[in-house]
């Protein structure tokens, strides 16, 4: 501990939100508004990431009347991922779930989780939750046999109270323990978790809390934080991702009532305003001179230029030198044996994260302290971020999450914070900067593009003898704050920063994100050579392709699956087999078997080879499938079932089967909710999604350039296979199911038409090309 | 010029202003009635998360202008249409269907949807998928959103 940075937080004033008085904000929706009671007496030391993670104290906190408060480190994104922590709490305590609430990333307030990412909630950021929990109640067992003048063993915990065993009298609360006071307890790790088999909180399908405040309207999202005295600050983007400023006529906003100042640091420039509409109309009326800048490629080269862009080197972690994440026999011999050859090459666009509330944050910049509200992902990693880049202590910039739109990876979250902080510090008053949807579709992070070339060779009976595979892939890690277990932030990754003169570096973690899972899974193969050629990461004004690059929902594994699953089904149609017991010759992991035949039985998948079905009139039908996981990981099959109308080209995906093992699921019904969305969203990306761009800057600025599925799109079914695993720890949710899609449609496509759709999306013009073409 | 005009909004009459004629609905409401429920999305009327009624009909207020609104124009967001009190049939299939994700497009979906089943009370599935045609989830919660409407139109 930092003796310089530490400090005491009273947590006493918990619901009055710590002094600073808030006309508006959700606690983390909590023990809300109107409620009575305090959460906690406890005083938790600070250092610069925070109350130390080694005290009860940390994490769990019992009020006077018995309620409980987990203090979670995690963001919430929309995922419901906190239901699942605060069942967790409840289990291990013994408390009935509607009596733990929450409170979300505060750096005041709640221990450094790192980043809200990679499904990693329930999955990785639990365990120390659960810990916590566990060191509590075994707290609550000593305090309550000392009062009750038993042993520890004596006593049993049920719904918050601690009772003699077989002396249904003898007990004592826990609010009667502990209540409104402090733990003090070091979490030692020697108190044991329950067993999972012991579970009645987890595992059921308790409604997620959020979801009531959301449909009556009155949830608190960052958008809707409100401080006394807030004016409305927008920003004023460059024209081009290079463009530089070459002077700004103030007078041409000279007329806009309620105009407080223009700001310009480099070229960040914004207007703050009374009025939220006058800011508006002041960033579209102010006259901005900028250089030009076109710098960009065609977009019809955008593959061409990533096949050519230089490797980082410096990015290849010491495991996979080279960027070489296989290579098993030699595989030219194997292609040289092969009774068949077949090669790919597999393209996808950028894509929008197209969260449906544009990116916005709240700033307090005065002499004594900064305070923000921010959506972000990492807490603590962006507060030591935006202390960097005003030059501050950690201890000056105090944080605390809002809940945002949807972000399914990097947005805007973490930039927009700049933009509010240097407008908040030019005008001396708190400023709400809210995008425009123009700019976070411009100034966002994108999925990277991806160009990945596959060969493989199939002996005379059918069986892989060779797979050679190379992608050239960008990082799927531009944010300003680390993985775990290495804390802190930097601002050099974020493009508002940058446009702000911060000219020093962001971070380089990239690599084993993106590169994840290109390897296939099937152990059966010989001859094997698996690469991922790395090209770093870009942004708007950094890099050879300025395109700013970023995590979204998987990272690099949508794309490293999509050219896996293809290639494999490519193989199984060269070898004239069907797609399943072609994938299941080649020997598949263990729960991938599982998950495969479970979706295949539920599916009534006809065994067949691909594109075997005769064609009548102008609607094709087929099936596909794809997979992922492996023994350690969530496992996913996917099968799709796809009609293609040969006339419009109009892909449409009727109805999907999903086989999912995530080991122990700790709310059935939030993870069917998050398998639903992420396979509707990823039909979307698969079908219609892709960013353009001319020479100056990404031009899918709305929803009518950048569209995705909308009702009439979706599939009739998603029919969810879920596998419970009490056996196993609960793995990741989010993600896995959705990178089954963009290969299974693919697949189904090919069993349809009998073309092989490489390039993704796959919209109607490119459909009616291939079919054009056959 | 700017003007204070009194809008009649959730039932009761409501002083916004000083605002130019041009001044969108959206920011009335969220800004001087100090109603959150409508969202900002992208101010162009393309993906319905500013949805709330005018006389019944379902409008974006990010483009509806303060100019064609007078004080008998009834306004309703998804804070008038019901309350946890007292919820809207909606509201209450939404919460047992576990119809939202992020739930920053779900006051607009309900908004949307409350209009149009005054119209058609008891719609088939296709009816509600068109209803909602033009509101944007980004979640993929619309299997769960066609769920909670059906739901709410069998009560």
């Amino acid at each position: 501990m930092n003796a310089d940075n530490a400090k005491t937080f009273g947590r006493r004033d918990v619901l009055k939100g710590g002094g600073v008085l808030i006309v508006r904000f959700a606690l983390g929706g909590v023990w809300g508004a109107g409620s009575t009671g305090r959460v906690s007496t406890g005083r938790v030391e600070l250092g610069p990431y925070g109350p130390a993670e080694d005290q009860v104290d940390s994490w769990i906190a019992i009020a006077a009347d018995g309620r409980v408060t987990l203090f979670s480190g995690c963001s919430e994104l929309g995922t419901g991922s906190s239901t699942g922590l605060l069942q967790i709490v409840a289990e291990e305590l013994d408390v009935p779930f509607e009596r733990v609430k929450l409170m979300l990333p505060d750096t005041n307030r709640t221990p450094d989780q790192f980043v809200t990412s990679g499904s990693r909630t329930i999955s990785i950021h639990s365990r120390p939750i659960r810990q916590a929990a566990a060191e509590a109640r075994a707290a609550l067992v000593d305090l309550a046999a000392k009062r009750l003048k038993v042993t520890p063993e004596q006593i049993i915990t049920r719904d918050g109270v601690a009772i003699v065993r077989g002396v249904p009298n003898k007990k004592v609360t826990y609010a009667g323990l502990i209540g409104g006071r402090e733990f003090n307890v070091k979490i030692t790790g020697k108190a044991k978790p329950k067993s999972q088999k012991d579970y009645t909180i987890v595992g059921i399908s308790v409604k997620r809390w959020d979801i009531p405040e959301k449909v009556f309207g009155t949830f608190a999202y960052v958008q809707d934080v409100t401080v006394p005295g807030m004016l409305h600050g927008r920003v004023v983007r460059p024209p081009s991702h290079g463009a530089r400023v070459l002077s700004i006529d103030e007078q041409s906003v000279a007329n806009i009532p309620g105009l407080v100042k223009v700001v310009r640091v480099a070229d960040l420039v914004g207007v703050v305003c009374q009025r939220e509409e006058h800011a508006i109309a002041a960033a579209k009326a102010l006259d901005v001179k900028w250089s030009d800048w076109a710098e960009l490629p065609e977009m019809k080269d955008l593959h061409r230029t990533i096949r050519g862009l230089p490797e980082f080197t410096s990015g290849y972690p010491k495991e996979a030198p080279g960027g070489v994440l296989a290579k098993t026999g030699d595989v030219e011999t194997g292609l040289a044996q092969a009774a068949k050859v077949v090669r790919a090459t597999y393209l996808s666009p950028f894509n929008h994260h197209g969260s449906i509330g544009p990116s916005c944050a709240i700033a307090d910049v005065r002499a004594d302290g900064v305070t923000l509200w921010c959506g972000t992902q990492t807490p603590y990693g962006t507060r030591e971020a935006v202390a960097k880049f005003l030059g501050l202590t950690n201890d000056k910039v105090h944080l605390i999450f809002a809940e945002a739109a949807g972000c399914y990876g990097q947005n805007g979250a973490d930039d927009v914070a700049i933009d509010a902080l240097v407008l908040s510090r030019a005008v001396g008053k708190p400023v709400r900067v809210q995008w425009s949807r123009a700019d976070e579709n411009g100034w966002e992070t994108y999925k990277a593009a991806r160009i990945s070339e596959c060969q493989g060779g199939l002996d005379a009976n059918g069986k892989i003898v060779a797979w050679d595979a190379r992608t050239f892939g960008m990082s799927g890690y531009s944010r300003p704050g680390y993985h775990e277990p290495k804390h802190g932030g930097e601002p050099g990754s974020l493009v508002t920063a940058q446009l702000a003169g911060w000219d020093k570096p962001g971070l380089e973690e990239g690599f084993s994100g993106a590169a994840g899972n290109f390897n296939p899974v099937y152990q059966d193969i010989p001859n094997r050579r698996v690469v991922f050629t790395y090209l770093g990461s870009a942004s708007h004004r950094q890099g050879p392709l300025r395109i700013r690059v970023g995590s979204m929902r998987g990272v690099g594994s949508p794309d490293n699956i999509f050219v896996a699953e293809c290639f494999m089904d490519e193989l199984a149609a060269a070898a004239g087999m069907d797609a399943i017991e072609f994938r299941l010759r080649h020997l598949p992991f263990d729960r991938g078997v599982t998950v495969l035949k479970a979706a295949a039985e539920r599916a009534k998948w006809q065994t067949r080879p691909s594109h075997s079905q005769p064609a009548s009139g102008d609607m094709a039908f087929g099936r596909g499938v794809a997979v992922v996981g492996t023994n350690t990981e969530t496992s996913v099959a996917g099968i799709f079932e796809v009609a293609v109308n040969r006339k419009t080209g109009v892909v449409q995906v009727q109805r999907v089967v999903i086989g999912h093992d995530c080991g122990l699921v700790v709310n059935p019904g939030a993870v069917r909710n998050q398998i639903e969305g992420g396979v509707i969203q990823s039909i979307s990306r698969a079908l219609k999604e892709e960013v353009t761009f001319n020479r100056s800057r990404v031009t899918s600025l709305d929803w009518a350039s950048y569209p995705i599925i909308t009702f009439a799109e979706i599939p009739d079914e998603i029919d969810i296979v879920l596998i419970d695993r009490p056996d196993l720890p609960p793995m990741r949710v989010g993600e896995p199911a959705s990178e089954t899609v963009w290969p299974g449609v693919a697949n189904a496509i090919y069993d349809a038409i009998g073309m092989r759709l490489r390039r993704l999306p796959f919209t109607p013009d490119r459909v009616l090309a291939e079919l054009t073409r056959s | 010029m700017a003007e204070t005009k009194t809008l009649r909004i959730n039932g009761k009459p409501v002083v916004v202003g000083p605002a130019e004629p041009s001044t969108p609905l959206l920011y009335l409401l969220r800004n001087d009635a100090d109603l959150h429920g409508p969202h900002f999305g992208c101010g162009l009327g393309q993906c319905g998360a500013c949805t709330v009624h005018v006389n019944g009909e379902a409008v974006r207020s990010c483009i509806r202008p303060l100019s064609s609104l007078g004080s008998k124009d009834e306004i309703i967001t998804v804070e008038g249409l019901g309350t946890s009190g007292k919820p809207h049939k909606l509201q209450s299939a939404f919460i047992e269907e576990q119809a939202v994700q992020c739930g920053y497009c779900i006051s607009g979906m309900i908004m949307q949807a409350a209009a149009f089943l005054k119209k058609n009370p008891k719609p088939n599935v296709a009816e509600i998928k068109a209803g909602l045609q033009n509101n944007l989830c980004r979640c993929g919660t619309h299997l769960r959103i066609i769920r909670a409407v059906k739901r709410a139109s069998e009560v």
